[in-house]
């Protein structure tokens, strides 16, 4: 096909969005909503994959150990510790210094710890274990608490568990919203584009008696379909990106420098907004594609 | 150029518009087809065009069975023939030079031979100076001379009319009579379905009849022959 003639094709595309414009703002409506919907689920399932990763990275195994060891038995635990496969870096916790940690972390209120020291001290000491692979951590707890001498392992996997659980929520939810909106999009597409068939009905017998192709006759359509979910497509990445600025400057404003600490462990802002952007516009395009391909099927034949 | 054997055609409904045609049309050949409403003359210019297909039999246009055809070869077909209906089929909102022009814009000509081609047509069928309107501001005589500078511009071999005189006045239908008559004569094949009995008779061309689906007479140079 010659450019001339797709820029002849391409302007009957736009003619015929104008022609029916009510039809079409209805379609752009419908795929901007879809669109919206799978941006948003998808920024939150990078966010709280990020969020995960970064709890994950910075897990660690506490290992208490009780009181009753003398300095070797302690070292043999540490040892034994170390031997075990994939250790990244073990700390030894002692109970003098749990306590003075303790102490910081309540600042002024320490009073309620007087008294504590030395004989009664009812801190545990225990060791601080990083491991190179996260997902090993459960197993890796489970064998330090098997040793003797040793009192009670935790570690932060619940946490990492409920959030990657929670995105699984989001996965299922926002496929299913995704799923219904995306045909109510296909349905409304392809009925604006059947009016513009039906409004160049005449045209188009024309043009099959005297010789056009089939790829000739529906480019039009084509192009309608694809401009619709263009259109959408921008629409609804300009309202994502406005949707997060907003987030951002919200969680900033109500929380200060804590948000800061916190948002480093989100996804970057403008990679994930650049690819969202995408992954938006190419399924707009495809959507708006499938729109048309459904009413040309039907309404195009001889 | 185009031959059809044992042509048989059924619709879905049942109406056996065509049954057992054979007929051979020679390149440059005029030939009428006549016979009463519903002996199945549109039938057999849609089979040509392939827009309804032969239930049994062959049509062979320049050695090719057109039944075998694959959908995307049915527009190289449709390209060999230009057709006139008795109504005109023009686009409204076009002037008279882009309906013209519309048909080569959809076989993908250049502009140039498009500026070149159109006028040349135009003037052919005497409408030199009438590009810029627009059909509602022709008579039907003129509509249909469109129509037929349309089916023309890209130099068809064969030329398909069903009645293309049935919506017209007697004076303006001759007038489209010696257009086709020229065309004949520049060597393009034409294949017309009419009611015309004043036409048929002065024209003196081969004439096919048709009956109920079959061919009852077939006359070089015949006239009508028929009682209405
Ligand atoms: N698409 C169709 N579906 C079913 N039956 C049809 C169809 N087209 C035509 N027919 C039937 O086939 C028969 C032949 O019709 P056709 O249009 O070929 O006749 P015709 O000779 O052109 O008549 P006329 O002189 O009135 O134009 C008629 O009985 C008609 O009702
Ligand atoms: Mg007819």
């Amino acid at each position: 096909m010659k450019i001339r003639t797709f820029g002849l094709q391409f302007k009957e595309g736009l003619i015929g969005l104008w022609r029916n414009r009510v039809m079409s703002l209805a379609s752009i409506g419908s795929v901007t909503a879809v669109l919206l919907v799978l941006g948003l689920s998808l920024v939150l399932i990078v966010n709280v994959n990020s969020i995960a990763e970064y709890v994950e990275s910075s897990v660690e195994i506490k290992v208490f150990l009780i009181d009753e060891l003398d300095s070797s038995q302690v070292e043999t635990i540490g040892a034994k510790i170390k031997q075990l496969e994939g250790i990244k870096e073990i700390t030894f916790e002692s109970k003098e210094q749990a306590l003075e940690k303790y102490k910081k972390q309540l600042g002024n209120n320490n009073n309620l710890l007087e008294g504590l020291e030395g004989e009664n001290n009812p801190l545990p000491s225990s060791y601080i274990v990083k491991v190179e692979d996260p997902n090993t951590i459960g197993d890796t707890a489970g064998k330090i608490s098997a040793f003797e001498g040793v009192e009670e392992v935790t570690y932060g996997k619940d946490v990492v568990d409920r959030l990657l659980k929670s995105t699984y929520m989001i996965r299922i939810v926002g496929s299913i919203l995704i799923g219904i909106l995306a045909l109510i999009s296909i349905f409304i597409i392809s009925n604006t584009i059947k009016l513009t068939v039906a409004a160049r009905r005449k045209e188009i017998n024309i043009m099959k008696f005297v010789g056009a192709t089939d790829g000739f006759i529906r480019l039009p359509f084509v192009i309608e379909g694809l401009v619709l979910g263009l259109i959408g497509a921008v629409l609804s990445s300009g309202m994502l990106v406005a949707l997060y600025n907003y987030f951002y400057s919200i969680m900033g404003r109500n929380f200060g420098s804590f948000f800061i600490l916190v948002s480093s462990s989100l996804a970057p802002f403008n990679q994930t907004m650049y690819n969202t952007s995408l992954v938006l516009l190419a399924v707009g395009v495809f959507i708006g594609i499938i729109g048309s391909a459904v009413s040309l099927r039907k309404f195009l034949n001889v | 150029m185009i031959i059809l054997n044992g042509v048989t055609k059924k619709y879905p409904s049942g109406t056996i518009a065509l049954n057992g045609i054979n007929i051979e049309i020679h390149k440059g050949e005029f030939v009428f087809f006549v016979g009463p409403s519903g002996a199945g003359k549109s039938t057999l210019i849609k089979l040509l065009m392939r827009e309804q297909v032969a239930t049994s039999g062959t049509i062979m246009i320049d050695g090719i069975d057109i039944a075998t055809l694959k959908r995307r070869q049915i527009p190289h077909l449709r390209r060999k023939l230009g057709v006139v209906f008795q109504d005109f089929r023009l686009l409204n909102n076009k002037t008279v030079f882009e309906n013209v022009a519309f048909a080569m814009q959809i076989v993908e000509s250049s502009k140039r031979e498009i500026v070149r081609q159109v006028p040349r047509v135009l003037s052919l069928v005497g409408l030199g100076d009438k590009a810029g309107a627009y059909p509602a501001q022709l008579s039907g005589g003129e509509q249909q001379r469109v129509s037929l500078a349309r089916a023309i511009v890209n130099n068809p071999p064969i030329l398909i009319a069903d009645e293309p005189t049935g919506n017209l006045d007697p004076d303006t239908a001759w007038e489209i009579m010696k257009l086709l008559k020229e065309i004949n004569h520049r060597g393009t094949t034409v294949i017309m379905a009419t009611h015309a009995r004043d036409i048929v008779n002065y024209m003196r061309q081969r004439v096919v009849t048709l009956e109920k689906g079959r061919i009852t007479r077939d006359q070089e140079r015949g006239g009508y022959g028929l009682e209405d």
